[in-house]
């Protein structure tokens, strides 16, 4: 009978189709576990400026990271990063898909306010901070609530090209692995995604 | 220029995003070791399981155990509260090993 160190490599052998050895499973555990702390703030960065909802975010990218766990533990571990971000984008645009209907459905409802944002404010945001604000933190905040704006605004596609190309340093094939499109698709939808921006940004950007 | 402008944006829009993740004032250690905590749960909620059908079961039935403990233990008791003869009690108890050893075979 096979005997394991830890739960957790039994548990990897269960769930992805035939690991090479129990050598190999340890391995990989443990550096898809660095790969996946080396990214899980980034990743939850991204996903919060595509969702805005902190709690969202952390929902989207948890589900993201158990999904490569169970699926594509065993690929080679170069393939995670695109992988991860496809998963990514899917749990995001899922997501946003859900909050699409529920919209459309409240919309029905009587007395339901129109919300030209698609999203509620959450009163919390207006209350002033109470410490004094430094000005370059707050140019700096400001600066990038501009820039999740602008990003939010863009069609899908474009924000995610930007994203995973600008924020997360991915080449363009890398890039279009993780959309699922050819590397054509990817330079077309960055170069949009920059004018886009630039458009909204202004000059001053 | 275009080119410029373009590249300037990009810039420090990763400058921003990167300083943004920097800034965060929390992590998250947790969301990985969820799902490396998920199958320990599992085995240990079959464990809990286990032990509770074990004790569940006819042949193990807790009330059953507890009366055979308080027996045992009642027996105990009267060996050892004969308050002036107890140390004749634990002797006679002694003795007689040989006879429950006999009986037990005679019985057996």
């Amino acid at each position: 009978m096979t005997s394991f160190d830890t739960l957790n490599s039994a548990w990897m052998v269960w769930d992805t189709p035939a690991p090479a050895s129990r050598g190999a499973i340890l391995e990989y555990t443990k550096d898809l576990e660095i790969f996946l702390a080396e990214i899980e703030r980034r990743a939850f960065r991204m996903a919060q400026m595509a969702l805005r909802d902190p709690d969202d975010a952390l929902d989207v990218v948890q589900d993201a990271m158990i999904k490569l766990t169970r699926n594509y533990a065993s690929k080679p571990s170069a393939e995670w990063r695109p992988l991860f971000y496809r998963i990514l984008e899917n749990g995001i645009r899922d997501l946003q898909r859900r909050r699409s209907v529920r919209k459309r459905f409240m919309s029905w409802l009587p007395g339901a306010k129109e919300d030209p944002e698609g999203e509620a404010q959450d009163p919390l945001d207006n209350v002033a901070d109470a410490a004094p604000a430094i000005p370059e933190s707050l140019m700096q905040a400001e600066a990038i609530e501009r820039l999740e704006v602008s990003l939010r605004a863009l069609p899908a596609r474009q924000r995610q090209a930007f994203s995973l190309r600008n924020f997360e340093g991915m080449d363009v094939a890398q890039t279009a692995q993780a959309m699922g499109c050819s590397e054509g698709s990817v330079k077309t939808h960055y170069s949009r995604a920059v004018h886009a921006l630039r458009e909204q940004l202004g000059e001053a950007w | 220029m275009s080119e410029q402008l373009n590249s300037h944006l990009e810039e420090r829009s990763r400058a921003l995003f990167n300083g943004s993740v920097e800034s965060m004032d929390f992590a998250l250690p947790w969301l990985f070791r969820a799902t490396t905590w998920a199958p320990a749960a599992g085995v240990t909620a079959a464990a809990v399981l286990g032990v509770a059908f074990w004790f569940g079961s006819p042949t193990g039935h807790p009330g059953a155990a507890l009366a055979d403990n308080q027996s045992n233990f009642e027996d105990m008791e009267l060996v050892a509260s004969t308050d002036d003869n107890s140390a004749d009690a634990m002797e006679m108890l002694q003795d007689d090993i040989d006879f429950y050893d006999f009986a037990d075979k005679a019985a057996g």
